[in-house]
């Protein structure tokens, strides 16, 4: 090479591009201006031309060696589609099975046979809360009843468990983890809950046994004549407190006695529940009948719900109640607010808020009543069985109101929506995991409404359900409607769809007999695909953001972006 | 997968996502090779490709309803797998390479432009190959989301954590790191990091 030669290549080196700027006009990532600058120097600098196309060589050479077919589909691969099926139908059975068994085993050794009973006694306007809240009140083995329930949620827990982690199932630590965690739970949640757990056919907190903490206890007969230092839990078929509890009662029997000193809140469901003692703070009960003697005292507020509610006691502040009959012939401090077939204000009655009473009848109010001001009473009209006119023009405008809160669900939510209905279409998927949370979530927010979980938490998942109950029609509509007129993911189109579908299940679910059952299976339909859309939404996202890049064609010899411009 | 020009099989993705097990099975048939073999270039190991396979299609049944039929099929199962193998590898905590230091400290020697072409013309597609399995973590998901499924640098930053003005950074180590690990058996190492 002549000296005036290496001279240039000299001064050409001195304005060389670094390798980092070669690489990224290779890669199409550099901006206009500064791409035309490296072609226009690659036009004159042998030295960048040759490292820029050894650079295009070298990802030419990337690309083609990973796309190499060097190794087939493993075995263990090839069959992994036959095997996922299977373990996905194990565990959808699994789910299903123990959901429908748990659903049966509640319905035909419980709620059947209580039904029974209940309309024997002619105990009328029940209801599904009632049924629920009720049924263990008839019957004499609670602890039984405790027991199955414990079961039941254990294997609820495990067939959830199974689903969460069904990536893992195949290794045998992570079910053990499983296994182990909820061990630990239950080993955990027994001392932090209760101090004292006792179980038997006969009970009894002696006079001047003193217990500190909490009393977890079950039996057929069950008596506290000594103080309990700590809340009360009681399963029992009848239920006697003499003695004192310095914290809440929370107690479900048959017969239910207060004749003690309760310094906390009473929350009750029994069959009869008579107060003859005090309870300091918050009465709420659901009971057949509700009996507060003369000499009994509530602190603070009565909510109450059952047959029969009788009044004779002092309630410092507010009474609300749902009852057919209801007598009042003590004092109530507050308002009162009641729903029902009859009000009785006896003498020596004592309102002082406001008197407000939907029922049948107008109120009998003794002359010799206090109240602070006139009773206001609406009356509720009986609707008969039979469907009129009217019946079916509360259809159509319950329909427009599905249909607006379905607009309103969407709008806020488009894709969630889309997603939701998305899975409707997944029937089994959906019935299964609707058949668990349909009964599962009510069920088990009205158990934790009355025990250690609380009230917050039970009231919190029963608005959750019933916002899914809700939606559950504008979510099978939807998917209904994409049936009717095929998929589109357009807005309107979509919301379009959705009318279409919410119109026809109504008409579905107004045909007389079967509608009931139909409703019944949009609502578990419904749910489960808002609960399987959710479950779904929880899982750890990947990148969603991230517009997709175009697919390289992997037989050509090269990338598409490995073009160098001007070389 | 998808070979070059074939339109992606949206009636199978339609059906699959209904719920269809023998669409599902069809789509699995279709691209489990080519994930596969993603997974083996961005693993460490055989049998960890075979687990990153196995979940990514498990995460694929699961997600299939929240892909959106206007953008390409295959990047978006690409996007997944990178992620997923990201994960995998880092929960694995073997991220002990060099290249979790900071990227932008090193300084990386400019390669003669003849030795690079030399080392180019000289290694067959198995040499690559097994000097990628060489390669630290961050730099082989780097050349395997870049070369292998044509992933964008924006789509890379995501998935690595990193921003995006780091990517070409991280590839040119990469390249670097590739290279030297070609040229250990040769004795042919060109530029190479520091």
């Amino acid at each position: 090479v002549s000296e005036p030669e290496r001279n240039k290549d000299k001064r050409l080196d001195e304005k060389c591009m670094d390798e980092m700027t070669l690489l990224l006009y290779v890669e199409r990532q550099l901006d206009r201006e500064t791409a035309q600058g490296v072609s226009l120097h690659t036009q004159t600098c042998t030295r960048c031309l040759n490292l820029l196309r050894a650079l295009d060589r070298e990802s030419r050479l990337l690309t083609r060696s990973m796309l190499e077919q060097d190794e087939p589909l493993p075995a263990r691969l090839a069959e992994f589609q036959a095997r996922v099926k299977r373990n996905m139908q194990w565990i959808w059975g699994v789910i299903f099975g123990l959901a429908v068994l748990g659903v049966y085993a509640l319905y035909s050794t419980y709620i059947e046979p209580w039904q029974r009973q209940f309309e024997q006694a002619g105990f009328g306007g029940s209801n599904l809360l009632s049924l629920v809240v009720f049924q263990g009140a008839f019957w004499k083995g609670w602890q039984s009843m405790f027991t199955l329930l414990e079961a039941l949620a254990v294997m609820v827990m495990i067939g959830f468990g199974l689903f969460a982690f069904r990536r893992y199932v195949r290794r045998g630590s992570a079910v053990a983890m499983l296994f182990a965690s909820l061990g630990v739970l239950f080993t955990l949640m027994a001392p932090a809950s209760a101090t004292e757990f006792r179980k038997g056919d006969n009970i009894t907190i002696a006079k001047g046994e003193v217990i500190k903490g909490d009393l977890f206890v079950t039996g057929e007969h069950v008596r506290i004549e000594g103080e309990v230092d700590g809340d009360v839990y009681a399963f029992a078929h009848q239920l006697d407190v003499s003695g004192h509890i310095n914290g809440d009662l929370i107690g479900f029997s048959e017969s239910e006695r207060i004749s003690g000193t309760i310094d906390g809140n009473l929350r009750t469901a029994a069959n009869n529940v008579t107060i003859t003692g005090s309870i300091d703070r918050s009465v709420l009960s659901w009971s057949q009948t509700l009996e507060l003697d003369s000499n009994g005292k509530i602190g603070r507020s009565l909510t109450a719900g059952g047959q029969s509610l009788t009044i004779d006691g002092k309630v410092a502040r507010d009474f609300l109640g749902f009852s057919e009959t209801t007598t009042i012939s003590g004092f109530i401090g507050g308002s009162f607010r009641g729903r029902g077939k009859s009000l009785s204000i006896a003498s020596g009655a004592e309102i002082d808020g406001t008197t407000k009473f939907d029922g049948q009848q107008p109120p009998s109010v003794s002359s010799d009543a206090k109240l602070a001001s006139p009773p206001e009473f609406t009356k509720v009209q009986h609707h008969a069985e039979e469907r009129d006119a009217g019946y079916y023009i509360w259809r159509v405008i319950w329909t427009g109101a599905f249909l607006v809160f379905g607009l309103v669900l969407a709008g806020l939510m488009p894709k969630f929506s889309m997603e939701t209905v998305e899975s409707a279409g997944q029937l089994g998927a959906s019935f299964g995991l609707g058949v668990l949370v349909f009964f599962g979530v009510f069920i088990g927010s009205l158990i934790a409404c009355f025990t250690i979980v609380g009230l917050l938490v039970g009231l919190s998942s029963l608005m959750l359900w019933f916002v899914m109950l809700f939606a559950a029609e504008v979510v099978v509509g939807g998917i209904v409607g994409q049936w009717i007129m095929g998929r589109n993911d357009d807005f309107w189109q979509f919301f379009l769809r959705v009318i279409v579908g919410v119109i026809a299940v109504r008409v579905v679910t107004s045909i007389p007999f079967i509608g009931f059952w139909a409703g019944l299976a949009v609502a578990v339909w419904g749910m489960g695909a808002i609960s399987l859309a959710l479950y779904r939404r929880l899982q750890p996202s990947l990148a969603p953001n991230i517009p997709p890049a175009p697919m390289p064609p992997i037989n050509s010899p090269l990338p598409p972006h490995t073009t160098v411009g001007g070389v | 997968m998808s070979a070059p020009g074939k339109t992606e099989p949206i009636e199978l993705i339609a059906r699959a996502r209904t719920g269809d097990t023998q669409a599902w099975g069809d789509l699995y048939r279709e691209y489990a090779p080519a994930i596969f073999r993603f997974c083996r270039r961005a693993m460490p190991t055989r049998e960890d490709a075979e687990d990153a396979t196995m979940e990514i299609f498990m995460k694929l049944r699961d997600k299939l309803v929240q892909y959106d039929t206007t953008r390409s099929f295959t990047a978006w199962l690409y996007k997944i797998a990178a992620n997923h193998c990201w994960d995998m590898l880092r929960r694995k905590k073997a991220r002990h390479d060099k290249d979790t230091d900071d990227i932008d400290d090193i300084a990386l020697e400019c390669p003669e432009p003849n030795q690079l072409e030399k080392l180019i013309e000289e290694r067959t597609g198995e040499e690559v190959r097994k000097a990628l399995d060489k390669l630290g973590m961050r730099a082989r998901m780097a050349l395997v989301m870049r070369y292998y499924s044509d992933m964008s640098y924006d789509e890379i930053a995501d998935a690595l954590g990193v921003r995006r003005q780091f990517v070409g950074v991280v590839l040119l180590r990469a390249r670097h790191e590739l290279r030297q690990a070609l040229g250990e058996s040769s004795v042919l190492a060109v530029g190479g990091a520091r």
